[in-house]
């Protein structure tokens, strides 16, 4: 299993004098974990915030656990707060507030070999939960298609099935990757794949985007692209320190933070 | 046992024990040194078993508590009525095969007319990504300067178009100072253009070196069978591929424009194919919109079991949050929240009530349907020109008559249905032992099924073992019996340094080096007859279970050595003496007698090969379904999921307690039964021969 985790030491006992530094610690979701996150950390301490920060990005079921368990002060989600989650908070006399991180768009990438570059929404539900089986009833050559997935623990997968796969469930002969990485690696090593990944992972050498109903994967068409979601940060209301109620406040509103967020291929949420 | 229980054997016992050379040393309530020591030893092997049992009890209280949650999840499945609504959906489904195979057959016939030009598009797609690939260094600077020309050319447009709307006399400061930059520009202009005109020449050339070596279109030209003047044209075709190059090569269009046309030629003549396929598909319509309408009503039954399910836990939650809370007002919120909580169980009979009611209109609409298709499945050409759609053709009359005798147990299935009918606890555990499906986080309905699991790790390991006990046990006998000792001393501890290599090592080996290996190899063309051949796949069976195999030749050839190093020398010796040559003595003296420890060894291998994970979770290819045996031995070309792999899989994500983690619980106590009966048939097996 593939778990990025990006840790951000703190210089703490600089100088001698012992100058505790405030640390804001953020799990959850491999979608934000894996650049964003890390790069905003960056750019915000860049700029002259007297931070450090401690990421884990093992899965978005992982944002609500932690912050439950009092070891996180900001969980990342690909993903919406599930019934049951919240639940638990109520259960602990917790409130939970939710944060837009960014907008992101789920690219279905093929072989950049492939003679398909366009799918309609429908195909790709059809191709997806495996109605579809020949990349012949698509417009390609005629050979079986082999489908790449996110597992199950990835919010990807969740919010995938939601937009693109009309909530129906994906068919038995989809392959479960553990990652962005490894879809992108077996769909650029097999002609006859076809994966998703997120936005930022579509430039890699040897897979391609598809145009779906028509529209390009590019961060402009967010709004007509039809496999678009939003990412968030939550927090527990009251709980939230003042260091990251600051940082989250700077990662979500201002223009800078926008262009980290951009430069990672994600959308900015403001 | 009472002499070894020191408390109750004081002194008299000690001094046996001790003899003569025990020294007189201190005493603490009658106990010596040598006591402690002792009570030390025996405390920690007894604190390992009690932990073992510890652990076992965990597992099995967790394991086992799966079946009730599980029935309570298969009975909300009848009540709500999603299992009346998955009668309807097999039905579906059986069809969407049918329509499937005579879809894609109607496109094999259509595309065989124009397959040579798609072929070569093929081939010239593949051969163009190469070469961009190999040259991306000359390339992307090429792609720079031609980005920066472009900006200067645009640029010097827009202050050229500003300069001539500008009026002399009074913008006088601005004029010079855009004629300024109008010089600046069209200098960097000057300075770019030679560079690009450099960079063009340079990049064709090492296209055409990259061309000229590529084993890929080597193969391809060789399997195209082009003439002289088409691979001309189609290495110009390539060649021309510069970054500013606008369209389609002429060569590449019209190899489109014949394919098109052929396509459109094709399409005529198979118009009343199409027609069929259309007709087919529309045939369905009916019953996939009542499969839509009626599992809306199923979801909504869903829910509010859910909702049921859940309410006494959210109304306690909302209690235990009321009392943590300080703050009066919000205590009385949380109250009042938590009081209008319904415990009320919803009435499934009413919420059911739409999927009775739909049981006359789906018996017209299927029986409608069923002669619609079986008409219209007649209607497919009897023959046809390719290969690949004959067979599909095949399939979908197969597939017709599953559909037909799907369509007939569906309608019996669904008079005798009833939300209400208990739902038996052997049920549900036969659900999960012989259940073909396991999906999970699903948006419809959670099945746990063993079964697809059961079968990928049990294929695995059998490809390992077959691999693994013949390399293995003829190793054993060469170091053991015929090799010379200087060998021996090579080849034993070689084999057995295996064993320390990491297996997440191994895994990637398996994706990156024997995936890729193994998936060009069954691409050779005159490799085309061994079964599973060309694979389309890097992940699959035949890969994990190779990696399998290597990992389990040492647990195998260290255990076959020791069975072969246990037969009485006499054996050989009586042999020897008879007349027997080296070889005769080791194939029908050693081997036979050393037989059940090799099979111990076997079997311990197998214990070895069902347990490791991380191989098999990188290398498998992870898909949950039973693999396809229709293909026979080609089966092992197909990706599979493991036992294993999906503990590893899944088990960070679930909820605890939730009935997911159960289930994979579950799934490991399988797997320790198992490696449990493995190792006690193994034992079994040297003790049974042995004595004989």
């Amino acid at each position: 299993m593939k778990q990025s985790i990006a840790l951000f030491a703190a210089a703490a006992l600089a100088t001698g004098s012992v100058l505790a530094e405030d640390k804001i610690v953020i799990k959850g979701s491999d979608t934000l974990g894996a650049k964003m996150v890390p790069q905003l950390a960056e750019a915000y301490k860049a700029a002259g915030n007297e931070v450090s920060f401690e990421i884990a990005a093992e899965g978005s079921s992982t944002a609500f656990t932690n912050l439950l368990a009092g070891t996180g002060d900001i969980g990342m989600s690909s993903r919406n707060i599930k019934d049951s989650e919240v639940e638990k908070f109520t259960a602990d006399g917790m409130e939970i507030k939710d944060w837009t991180a960014a907008y992101d768009m789920i690219g279905v990438i093929v072989n950049e070999n492939s003679g398909v570059s366009t799918l309609t929404l429908e195909q790709v539900e059809g191709i997806f939960t495996g109605d579809i089986t020949d990349w012949s009833e698509v417009g390609g050559q005629a050979g079986p298609i082999s489908v790449y997935t996110r597992n199950t623990s990835s919010g990807t997968y969740k919010s995938f099935q939601e937009l693109g796969m009309n909530k129906r469930d994906y068919g038995s002969d989809t392959q479960k990757m553990a990652g962005n990485e490894q879809i992108a690696e077996e769909v650029a090593k097999n002609a006859n794949g076809i994966g998703y990944v997120g936005l930022a992972y579509t430039d890699k050498e040897g897979i391609k985007p598809v145009l779906v109903d028509g529209v390009e994967l590019k961060p402009k068409n967010a709004e007509e692209y039809p496999i678009a979601r939003s990412l968030h940060y939550y927090t527990i209301v009251g709980k939230i320190s003042p260091a990251a109620e600051k940082f989250l406040t700077w990662a979500t509103t201002t223009k800078e933070a926008g262009e980290v967020v951009d430069r990672v291929g994600f959308i900015p949420a403001n | 046992m009472s002499q070894s229980d020191p408390s109750s054997t004081p002194s008299a016992d000690s001094k046996i024990r001790g003899g003569q050379f025990r020294k007189k040393g201190f005493t603490v309530f009658g106990l010596d040194l040598q006591d402690f020591i002792r009570f030390f030893f025996s405390g920690n092997a007894s604190l390992a078993i009690v932990i073992l049992v510890l652990i076992c009890v965990f597992l099995a209280r967790e394991a086992l508590l799966f079946f009730p949650d599980h029935h309570q999840g298969l009975k909300a499945y009848r009540k709500s009525g999603q299992e009346f609504v998955d009668f309807v959906g097999d039905e579906v489904n059986d069809f969407t095969i049918l329509y499937s195979n005579a879809n894609v057959a109607y496109y094999a016939e259509l595309n065989q007319t124009s397959l040579e030009q798609d072929n070569l598009l093929a081939a010239y797609r593949a051969v163009q990504s190469l070469v961009k690939n190999e040259t991306s260094r000359v390339r992307d600077r090429l792609e720079d300067h031609l980005d920066d020309l472009e900006d200067v050319v645009d640029d010097l447009e827009e202050a050229e178009e500003d300069l001539a709307k500008l009026d002399p006399a009074v913008d006088g400061e601005k004029i010079a100072e855009l004629k300024k930059e109008i010089s600046e520009l069209n200098a960097e202009k000057q300075q770019l253009e030679p560079v690009i005109a450099e960079l063009r020449p340079e990049l064709r050339k090492a296209s055409e070196t990259i061309l000229n070596n590529s084993l890929t279109w080597k193969f391809d030209d060789a399997s195209l069978k082009l003439s002289e003047e088409q691979r001309e044209k189609f290495r110009e075709a390539v060649l021309r591929d510069e970054p500013d190059a606008q369209g389609d090569h002429p060569y590449v269009a019209e190899l489109k424009k014949i394919s098109a046309g052929k396509k459109a030629a094709a399409a005529e003549q198979l118009v009343d194919f199409k027609a069929t396929v259309t007709a087919l598909r529309d045939a369905a319509k009916p019953l996939k919109s009542l499969h839509s309408k009626l599992k809306r009503v199923a979801s909504e039954a869903k829910r509010e079991s859910e909702k049921f399910d859940t309410a006494p836990g959210r109304r306690a939650a909302l209690l235990e949050g009321a009392a943590k809370t300080s703050d009066p007002e919000e205590k009385a919120r949380k109250i009042k929240m938590a009081e209008a909580v319904m415990i009320k169980e919803p009435d499934f009979a009413t919420l059911t009530q739409p999927l009775y009611a739909a049981i006359p209109e789906h018996k017209a609409i299927a029986e409608k349907m069923r002669t619609e298709v079986a008409a219209l499945v007649k209607q497919l050409p009897e023959k046809a020109s390719t290969q690949g759609a004959r067979e599909r053709l095949k399939h979908a009359r197969k597939a017709e008559r599953t559909f037909d005798s799907t369509v007939s147990a569906s309608l019996k299935k669904m008079d005798k249905w009833n939300h209400d009918k208990r739902y038996s606890v052997i049920g549900s555990v036969t659900a999960f032992i012989f259940g073909k499906d396991w999906v999970t986080n699903s948006s419809w309905h959670d099945f746990y099924g063993l079964l697809p699991l059961f079968t990928g790790s049990l294929m695995i390991s059998i490809i390992a073992l077959v691999v693994a006990v013949p390399f293995a046990v003829s190793a054993a006998i060469y170091v053991n019996q015929l090799a010379p000792v200087h060998e021996q001393n090579l080849v034993k501890p070689a084999i057995e340094f295996i064993e320390a290599i990491p297996s997440v090592v191994l895994g990637f080996f398996g994706i990156f080096v024997l995936g890729t290996m193994l998936r060009n190899v069954s691409q050779v063309e005159w490799l085309s007859w061994v079964p599973g051949f060309p694979m389309s796949e890097r992940l699959t069976i035949l890969n994990a279970g190779l990696l399998l195999a290597f990992m389990a030749v040492p647990t195998i050839f260290t255990l076959a050595e020791d069975a072969l190093n246990n037969v009485p020398g006499a054996f050989s010796e009586n042999s020897l003496a008879l007349g027997a040559s080296k070889l005769q003595t080791v194939l029908q003296v050693v081997f036979p007698t050393a037989m059940s420890g090799i099979i111990a060894a076997a079997l311990l291998g197998f214990g070895r090969i069902i347990g490791e994970t991380m191989v098999v979770l990188l290398v498998a290819g992870n898909k949950i379904k039973i693999p396809d045996f229709s293909e026979g031995l080609g089966v092992i070309a197909q990706p599979a999921h493991t036992m294993t792999g999906i503990i590893a899989q899944e088990l960070g994500e679930v909820d605890n307690g939730s009935l997911h983690w159960r289930a994979l619980f579950m799934v490991g106590m399988v797997l320790f039964f198992i490696s449990l009966a493995v190792n006690y048939g193994a034992q079994k097996i040297l003790i049974r021969f042995q004595k004989v």
